[in-house]
């Protein structure tokens, strides 16, 4: 199947592309990031990007999420099959290379199960959150699980409609960083700087 | 008959599950960890949706995930596969109680033949001979009568296990005194439960099952045997249909003793029953799987039946619509479990991503697997790659096409025991079709990973 060769000539080519991005761009990123004052660098390789960011007061750092269709689908839970999937993610490599100056840092609150989605009544964007704070539930079996803000932040767009259905790890809710503030007494940018590496 | 499927597992028979549903008809949704995002189950289904992290207690083993992944995309059944949820009553039942149909047997069924003991007392009063074994043991003195009646050596063995998991062999008395202990904490990590028997050890066994399927209307076939006698510290490695080891009268004897015993005890779906066979050809009853097997793709090839279509069709309480009269087995067919693990160092799991990826062809060949060049394979899971099944009219012809297929088959970027197979195939032992169970083990698979390295 051409398809089939396709998606491992791709495969092979993205892989070379995080290996170069591990290898050779991420060391020279974390020096310049810890020099700059910055508290977000990001940069792009062959259609994958890696963005780096100093930890904000609290654990900022979304899980690392290096799968097709893990990010943000606004689609709802139930993927209409990884040829979606991947189309979207297309979709997005060529609409990123417009939008170059994606500083916004991504963050939103995701599904901790697989149910129906509900926000806490009194959610509305541009309330501002502490990290744990329980925004809304996703009804698995009748029984609530806590939807919680990942960090301190202002809530932004929701990605989910209320009452529909909801797959684990599903991104829900925007969170919205307060301006980044650049620690002066940041040490060692190795162990300081949480870096991500996702497809762009 | 189902209007979709939840297939509430992973690996190849997600694949293989998909395939039967789309062969039926009828839908089906992936469902899967975070870890098999990318897997190929999920990439081919027409939907798939993420149930939960890579942690197994909190996806593929989660009741709640699993059943409400099933109510909110629409199925009215789910299908655990083999491992996992498949012989869980608990599970079955809780399925039901939302109006979900479970693909297996019902939780009465499973319930049971739930505990082996009580499996193996259940279906020796319906006829079926069975290893000597002891009840249930209440503590370690209690082991030693047991193992002194009995007679060394004794496996230990867990009852809520499966697939010769936390099993040990034990002499003497100072080896049970030693081991009992940590077989009875083992069993309570592995299975949350700790209960233990104990079982005679037949020296140089064949591992011979019986393929059963019965529908609730009690209609009732077997599907002959398949040999299992290539094994790895109790792990299948290589299955053939028939066996070589009985002639046709035990053979058949075997099955219809089988299946009227497991019948009568009450079964139903599709089922197989395990034997024990010692080199006179006496065949001791062992256990009772109540899932589809892995293995079940040499009874395919040989009756030309689709188990898993015919199992759903059973859950959706459709009769069998084939007769024992109807079911031929044509010819011999062989499954080598292609496992990612390295033979050369003790068979350590090995994950990784793979490269290339051929797969052979010709006649007789297929290819039971969910790997495509560029897949990651996941280190939560089992070493299970795929399954090479060859079919020929005879058992030498089986094994050249057996042979041919492996040289052909290539897994770029990951070790694992395609060379390992045809070392067995080249073994005197195994062409003469006297392999025992232990072989293996007490060899040593040192000469064989030396010659596969050759």
């Amino acid at each position: 199947m051409p398809a089939r060769e396709q998606d491992a000539a791709q495969v092979k080519r993205d892989h070379a592309a995080i290996s170069s991005l591990a290898d050779e761009l991420l060391p020279a990123l974390i020096a310049k990031l810890a020099a700059s004052g910055l508290g977000e660098i990001e940069v792009r390789e062959g259609g994958w990007k890696a963005r780096l960011r100093k930890p904000a007061t609290v654990e900022a750092r979304p899980a690392a999420k290096p799968a097709a269709g893990a990010q943000g689908s606004a689609h709802g839970a139930v993927r209409g099959g990884a040829a979606l999937a991947r189309a979207e993610e297309r979709d997005r490599r060529g609409a990123s290379d417009e939008a170059t100056a994606d500083a916004e840092p991504r963050i939103a609150a995701k599904s901790p199960a697989v149910g129906i989605y509900n926000p806490r009544k009194d959610l509305a964007v541009g309330m501002k959150v502490r990290s744990g704070d329980r925004i809304a539930t996703v009804n698995v079996l009748g029984v609530n699980e806590d939807v919680v803000a990942p960090v301190d932040g202002v809530i932004g767009s929701s990605l989910v409609e209320a009452g529909e259905a909801v797959e684990y790890g599903q991104e829900l809710v925007r969170i919205e960083l307060p301006e980044p503030v650049a620690d002066p007494s940041a040490t060692a940018p190795g162990r300081e700087t949480a870096g991500t590496a996702g497809k762009a | 008959m189902f209007n979709k499927v939840l297939i509430a597992n992973r690996g190849e028979i997600a694949v293989r599950i998909l395939r039967a549903c789309r062969t039926l008809g009828i839908g089906a949704v992936v469902a899967y960890s975070e870890a098999d995002r990318d897997s190929l189950a999920a990439q081919i289904a027409d939907e798939a949706i993420c149930i939960g992290p890579a942690d197994a207690r909190r996806s593929y083993l989660c009741a709640p995930a699993l059943i409400s992944a099933a109510m909110v995309t629409g199925c009215d059944a789910i299908h655990p596969g083999y491992g996992f949820l498949s012989e869980d009553e608990g599970f079955a039942d809780v399925v039901r109680a939302h109006d979900l149909a479970f693909i297996g047997p019902s939780a009465e069924v499973l319930e049971r033949f739930a505990s082996k003991e009580a499996t193996r007392r259940l279906l020796a009063a319906h006829g079926l001979r069975t290893v000597p074994g002891s009840a249930m043991l209440r503590d370690e003195a209690h082991a030693l009568a047991e193992a002194e009646r009995i007679g060394y050596p004794v496996l230990i063995k867990p009852s809520g296990g499966g697939g010769g998991k936390g099993m040990r062999l034990v002499r003497n008395a100072q080896e049970l005194e030693s081991t009992f202990k940590v077989s009875r904490s083992e069993a309570k990590a592995a299975f949350g439960d700790d209960s233990l028997y104990l079982e005679k050890f037949l020296e140089e066994n064949r591992h011979i099952e019986i393929q059963v399927a019965v529908d609730r209307f009690g209609n009732a076939v077997h599907m002959f045997e398949r040999d299992c006698s290539v094994q790895r510290r109790h792990q299948k490695i290589i299955e053939e249909t028939p066996t070589p080891a009985l002639n046709e009268a035990q053979r058949l004897d075997l099955a219809e003793c089988a299946l009227k015993a497991v019948t009568a005890a009450g079964y139903e779906n599709l089922g197989t029953l395990e034997f024990l066979v010692d080199n006179k050809g006496d065949a001791y009853f062992i256990e009772i799987n109540c899932r589809i097997q892995v293995e079940h793709a040499i009874t395919e090839m040989v009756t030309g039946i689709d188990m898993v279509a015919l199992q759903i069709k059973i859950a959706a309480g459709e009769p069998l619509g084939i007769a024992q009269s109807d079911i031929v087995a044509t010819g011999h067919a062989i499954e080598f479990r292609i496992l990612a693990e390295d033979p050369a160092k003790d068979f350590r799991p090995q994950a990784g991503l793979v490269g290339a990826y051929l797969t052979p062809g010709g006649p007789g060949v297929r290819m039971d697997s969910h790997l495509y060049p560029g897949y990651e394979i996941p280190t939560y899971y089992d070493s299970l790659l795929g399954k090479l099944c060859v079919w020929a009219p005879d058992r030498a012809t089986a094994i050249a096409r057996g042979d041919a297929a492996l040289r052909e088959l290539l897994v770029d970027g990951v070790t694992t025991n395609i060379e390992l197979h045809r070392a067995i195939l080249a073994n005197q032992v195994f062409l003469d079709g006297k392999v025992t169970t232990s072989l293996l083990d007490r060899v040593g698979s040192a000469p064989f990973v030396a010659a596969g390295s050759r």
